[in-house]
């Protein structure tokens, strides 16, 4: 090894950072340009099928309800304050604002996924009836799957802000968790309307 | 440097501290700690050694395809054996072999080079590595009972599809893709974030190598190549195993969907492999020519243009399907601008060679030997992009000489190169130069031989893909010498197989820098030591061994009693936090067996997603559950500290 | 040994069409202006690696040195852009030459890509009864373009006889197209060019080119029901044919053999090659192939036929009657 020169000292720089700053945020990021990208191929998948129907949804199948989506996606879209609330109050190191605001969140994730599991039954088709059926079930599973990584690890923050061996790592890691969910929601918009508007425009 | 300047640096012979981060970064003893190890290096040998193990194995299939074809009318493989060679030659060729290699090398070397002491997660690092372990496993497990696949490195349904692809063939490659693509997300996302943010201190954007910076070129094509196949695997997954109907027509499907979703992943996968070629080639041609590579901003702009540009050529693979002319022809003109980007890296570097002093080694003959090789395949690969040519040539024998050209040049004599060029740094060992140059000629005459006499094979009409081919053709000659030639790069490998042994036997120790090369790898020790340097090196240009041939320039001050990184601003490389790394742990493992017991049950039923969800939400809480720490810097926060309403960073100063 | 039988050298750099010819001329201008730049690039690789060098410092090199390089780099690319330039327009005006046939009165054959082999049709529009059914041969007049409709019943193939034209893909559920012409008379040998399963290597097919007053000839032979066994021998081959497995899966126009999964054999007697171009049809070849297809064609879907040396006997004399 070389012989060194030290022209500086890091000691005091701060080991938990917020944001960009840290690394969590990036690596979160990236996984959320992954699968957003993995959700934008779905979307096109739907509309390339599309030109091979003379109709949309294909001859004698219904079009998807509306009722338990709709529902849903506006559960989602005013849960959006919660999760902001619970990301704020994780920068402030307010331990009782967040475990109240994780409790809540997670609460809300299991509904969302709940519902999401019945917005299967509003499809009104099966993944094997046709090529429509199945990619607009492959839309709904692959974002289900997001929701349900967001269940477990929001119910897993809850768990870890309510035991003593939390660590100031986890706050950042809230905060993220809090942004993710932010990503669960908006990506969810286009693919709503696409499954379920677009058979009543297209 | 914007470093607190409130500390005076530390003392820096300080041989406590020493042994403390020699005890903290140590890797556990024995098999347990093999399992458990998160350190980039060791993970990246294992990547290394894994993938050169899948050359040698896609290597003898060709070898086997060559036997075949020497002569007309060759019983020596039938039909069925010789669709699954070629099939498992180009799939573990690209998805086990090309791919993954490269990707391990940024693992080695990126940390290293930019002067850090880990890459960024870790954990996952080494959860990525056993994905793909799992993966090629898979492969050969199904190859080995035969079950491997048989409809091509691209699969093209219907022929890969539920009719008529029976058993579990295609199955198998499909999840095996699956592996393969996890596996390399999770690099790529290591590669980015350790190039963000992990940089030392003074390396600027425009200081960064020309490697890391090839590197985080090929992770970003990663992230946005890789979801396109995985998806379009899935895709067939599901069309085999619970009758969806993605690419049957009968019910509204398409099998054109597919070659879509394959090329947008397959085109930008050839350059995924291609620009860590050239960044090896950019990297080791300072140490050897003298002087660093001209026009540095010239080369890695001309590498992010590939990376952009590579997204829009996709459809030059289909060029005989029915996708709309006009479309076809953006194609064309997207196919042959490449060639710009392209050229203008070739000529920098010829640049750099005839202003500088050669010194003629084994890596930088190999090297030259690739440009070589590399333009050959280039120029077929412009022709190519002309669709009339191209839809005279297209899936035959021209095609795989262009691509074999092409690889060998821009991929297999590169890593060669590279592999000469660090292995000192890696093992302490010198390679033999003798071996090493032997190696050389036989290997660039060897692919000579055996590829150029296919491109006259394809314009005389010879198909690929075909177990055999009749007398009257006329083909037998050409096809002999190319098996000639095939032997020859079999004689090449084994020479360097024997370089490696013996080094490792009786190889001459390596010094820091055997090379004299400017860049930061070199500045510690061969090999280097767990936690990769001493203290974090500071950067002031883009060659800082060749600024300070005595001494590194370094900044003190991270704690050695635990794993400790530090993060700098992701375009200044200003010091901005440190970071604790996690420890060893064997959970990554777990995490990859359950994703592993996921994907392959899943094959059998689509319980496997029931089964391979429960198992991976268990393993990977056990992972993250946090175990308690007593440490002064680690406790609870002060509430009042948020309470102040400080700014991030003045509250992280209280946080001391 | 199998034998292949004799044609004109399958080779995209032996054209006998307007279109394959065009092509050609368009490869010379690559293959020449590739070859140039292939040597000037390495040329100036290897002579900046070998050339002498003066003893001077390490690594430092002057920087109006540097300068002149960097002019030289940007020339080099330049001429790359201008070159890629010269490319694309050239390839612009071929793609539109070849685009389309120049002349009228073209000829339409239907071809259906199945594993392994090429059902050919001759549509008729005024007179279904004069659809022309036959398989793995494609009859032609020179001078005459030729459109081609074409899909798959099962997976994709793809359509390429590089002396007449380049290839295109035939995919199931959908009807591409294509075109070619031959100025010469003579056989012209083509060849599945998309991986299609195990018996990839041995689906091919002949393009035969006719003077058109042949062609004439042809047409009306071919549109004929097949002949009726003259003598005892062939009236028990028919019988053969009829009674076995054959007609499950083969036709012969004028029989009750209609079956649809193999080719059409109404005329097979005349073909040259069995088995899509993979045998000549010479009756020890034919004998060969119905007993054990799968010796020659391993995979393919005809199942092996164990008949009496009697029976095999009058069904080859029947099938070489079926002119
Ligand atoms: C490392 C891998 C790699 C790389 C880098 C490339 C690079 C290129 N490839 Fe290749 N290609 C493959 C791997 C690769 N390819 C593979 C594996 C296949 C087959 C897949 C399969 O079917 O199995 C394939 C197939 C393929 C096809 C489809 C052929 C077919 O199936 O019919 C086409 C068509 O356009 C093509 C074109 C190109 C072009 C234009 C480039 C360009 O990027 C090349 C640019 C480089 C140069 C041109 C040389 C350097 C430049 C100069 C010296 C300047 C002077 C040059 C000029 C004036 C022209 N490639
Ligand atoms: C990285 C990519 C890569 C590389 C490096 C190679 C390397 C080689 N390839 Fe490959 N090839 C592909 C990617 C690659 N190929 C792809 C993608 C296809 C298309 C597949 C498809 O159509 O689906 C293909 C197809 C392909 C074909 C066409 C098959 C066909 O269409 O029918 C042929 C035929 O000759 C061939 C030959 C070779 C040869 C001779 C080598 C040689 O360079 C190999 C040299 C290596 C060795 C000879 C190994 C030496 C081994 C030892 C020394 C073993 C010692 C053993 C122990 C100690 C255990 N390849
Ligand atoms: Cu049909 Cu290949
Ligand atoms: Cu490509």
């Amino acid at each position: 090894m070389r012989s060194e020169r030290a022209v500086a000292n890091v000691s005091e720089l701060p080991t938990v950072v917020f944001g960009s700053r840290g690394l969590v945020w990036w690596g979160t990021v990236s996984f959320m340009v992954i699968e957003g990208f993995t959700m934008a191929l779905t979307a096109m998948t739907y509309l390339y099928l599309r030109k091979n129907f003379d109709s949309w949804p294909p001859h004698r199948t219904p079009r998807p309800s509306l009722l338990v989506p709709t529902i849903n996606m506006a559960i989602m879209l005013a849960s959006l304050p919660l999760a902001w609330w619970t990301k704020q109050a994780a920068e402030r190191i307010d331990l009782a604002k967040v475990r109240i605001g994780l409790l809540a969140s997670t609460l809300v994730s299991v509904v969302v996924l709940g519902l999401r599991i019945a917005e299967f039954w509003s499809l009104e088709t099966q993944w094997n009836s046709d090529a429509y059926g199945s990619i607009i079930w492959v839309i709904l599973g692959f974002h289900a799957t997001i929701l349900l990584v967001d269940v477990f690890e929001t119910a897993g923050f809850t768990a870890i802000m309510y035991s003593p061996n939390r660590e100031p790592k986890h706050w950042p890691e809230v905060a993220d968790n809090a942004g993710y969910w932010f990503f669960a929601v908006l990506s969810w918009v286009p693919l709503y309307l696409l499954v379920f508007i677009g058979p009543r425009v297209m | 440097m914007s470093a607190p300047t409130r500390n005076l640096p530390v003392p820096l012979d300080d041989s406590a501290a020493l042994t403390e981060l020699e005890r903290i970064w140590a890797p556990r003893r024995g098999f347990r700690g093999w399992l458990t190890s998160v350190d980039h290096k060791s993970i990246a040998k294992r990547y290394i050694v894994t993938a050169l193990i899948m050359f040698l194995l896609a290597g003898l299939e060709a070898a086997a395809m060559r036997a075949q074809l020497s002569r007309p009318e060759n019983t020596l493989v039938g039909p069925d054996m010789y669709n699954q060679l070629f099939s498992m030659h180009g799939t573990t060729m690209m998805f086990l072999f090309a791919v993954p290699i490269m990707i391990a090398v940024g693992l080695y070397l990126v940390p290293l080079m930019v002067g850090t002491r880990n890459v960024a997660f870790p954990r996952l690092n080494a959860c990525g590595y056993w994905v793909y372990l799992i993966g090629a496993i898979l492969l050969y497990a199904g190859f080995a009972v035969n079950s491997g696949p048989e409809a091509g490195w691209f699969a093209y349904v219907p022929l890969s599809g539920p009719q008529y692809s029976a058993g579990k063939r295609t199955d198998i490659w499909a999840q095996m893709i699956t592996f393969t693509e996890i596996a390399g997300l999770i690099a790529a996302t290591q590669l980015i974030v350790t190039i963000l943010k992990q940089r030392a201190p003074g390396m600027s954007l425009n200081r960064v190598p020309i490697f890391v910076w090839g590197m985080l070129v090929t992770a970003f094509m990663v992230i946005f190549a890789m979801p396109s196949v995985a998806v379009g695997s899935q895709y067939l997954a599901m069309d085999r195993l619970i009758s969806t109907h993605f690419f049957n027509p009968a019910e509204g499907g398409d099998a054109l969907l597919w070659q879509h979703m394959f090329w947008f992943f397959g085109h930008p996968e050839v350059y995924i492999m291609f620009i860590p070629g050239t960044a090896i080639v950019s990297a080791l041609l300072p140490a050897f020519t003298r002087r660093s590579v001209f026009g540095y901003h010239a080369v890695v702009l001309s590498m992010i243009a590939t990376g952009f540009i590579g997204f829009g050529l996709w459809v030059h693979h289909m060029f005989a399907a029915p996708v709309p002319q006009l479309g076809q022809s953006l194609f064309t003109a997207a196919s042959t601008m490449i060639a710009i980007p392209n050229g203008i890296q070739i000529f920098c570097w010829i640049a750099t060679i005839w202003t500088g002093r050669p010194i003629f080694r084994t890596p930088l003959l190999f090297a030259i030997g690739g440009i070589v090789i590399f333009i050959a395949g280039g120029l077929t690969g412009v022709m190519i992009a002309s669709i009339p040519f191209d839809l005279q040539v297209h899936d035959t024998y021209f095609i795989v000489a262009h691509f074999h050209y092409i690889i060998l040049g821009g991929v297999v004599l590169p890593l060669f190169a590279g592999i000469y060029y660090w292995f000192p740094k890696v093992t302490g060992r010198l390679l033999s130069e003798t071996l090493g140059k032997l190696h050389f000629w036989l290997m660039f005459v060897g692919v000579n031989v055996t590829f150029f006499p296919m491109h006259q094979l394809g314009m005389e009409g010879m198909p690929r893909r075909v177990y055999t081919y009749l007398e009257g053709t006329g083909w037998g000659d050409l096809n002999l010498v190319a098996t000639i030639g095939a032997v020859t790069i079999f004689a090449s490998v084994m020479t360097f197989l024997a370089n490696v042994v013996s080094a490792y036997v009786r190889g001459e120790r390596a010094p820091d820098n055997p090379w004299d090369a400017p860049t930061l790898e070199w500045a510690t020790t061969s090999p280097p030591a767990a936690f990769n340097f001493r203290n974090i090196p500071v950067v002031e240009s883009g060659a800082p061994l060749w600024d300070h041939p005595a001494e590194l320039p370094v900044v003190t001050g991270l704690r050695t009693d635990r794993r400790e990184v530090l993060l700098t601003t992701a375009l200044d490389a200003v010091p901005d936090a440190r970071h604790a790394h996690p420890g060893d742990s064997i959970w990554p493992f777990m995490l990859a067996v359950a994703i592993g017991i996921f994907f392959i049950t899943l094959i059998f039923t689509p319980w496997g997603f029931v089964i391979g969800t429960v198992l991976s939400m268990i393993a990977f809480g056990i992972w993250a559950w946090p175990r308690g720490h007593h440490d002064a810097e680690l406790l609870e926060l002060p509430r009042d500290a948020a309470a102040a309403g400080a700014t991030d960073r003045a509250r992280s100063e209280v946080l001391r | 040994m199998l034998q292949a039988p004799r044609y004109a050298q399958q080779s995209m750099i032996d054209p006998a069409g307007p279109k394959a010819a065009a092509v050609y001329d368009f490869w010379l201008f690559l293959i020449v202006t590739s070859a140039v730049v292939f040597v000037v690039v390495v040329g100036a690789l290897l002579f900046g690696a070998l050339k002498r060098r003066p003893r001077a410092p390490e690594r430092a090199v002057p920087v109006d040195a540097e300068h002149r390089v960097a002019r030289i780099v940007g020339g080099a690319v330049a001429a790359t852009a201008l070159i890629l330039a010269v490319f694309l327009t050239l390839n612009w005006k071929l793609e539109r030459a070849i685009a389309a046939p120049k002349q009228g009165n073209v000829l339409t054959v239907d071809v259906i890509g199945h594993q392994w082999w090429w059902e050919i049709q001759y549509p008729d529009s005024l007179n279904v009864s004069n659809w022309i059914s036959t398989a793995n041969e494609v009859h032609i007049p020179v001078n005459r373009p030729v459109r081609l409709r074409m899909t798959s019943r099962d997976v994709i193939h793809s359509f390429w006889v590089p002396n007449l034209s380049g290839k295109k893909d035939l995919v199931p559920g959908r009807v591409t197209e294509t075109w070619f012409q031959a100025d010469t008379p003579g056989v012209y040998r083509g060849q599945c060019a998309e991986f299609c399963g195990h018996q990839h290597a041995n689906m091919a097919l002949l393009v035969i080119a006719h003077r058109p007053d042949e062609f004439r000839e042809w047409v009306a032979a071919a549109r004929a029901p097949a002949s009726e066994p003259y003598d005892s021998l062939r009236q028990a081959g028919k019988q053969v044919f009829l009674a076995g497995s054959c007609s499950l899966c083969h036709s012969v126009s004028g029989t009750p053999a209609y079956g649809r999964v193999g080719p059409d054999l109404t005329h097979v007697g005349s073909r040259r090659t069995i088995a899509a171009g993979t045998l000549p049809n010479t009756r020890g070849h034919m004998a060969g192939w119905i007993l054990d297809p799968q010796r020659i064609k391993p995979g393919a879907y005809m199942p092996p036929n164990g008949l009496e040396p009697s029976q095999l006997n009058a069904l080859l004399a029947y099938l070489e009657g079926l002119k």
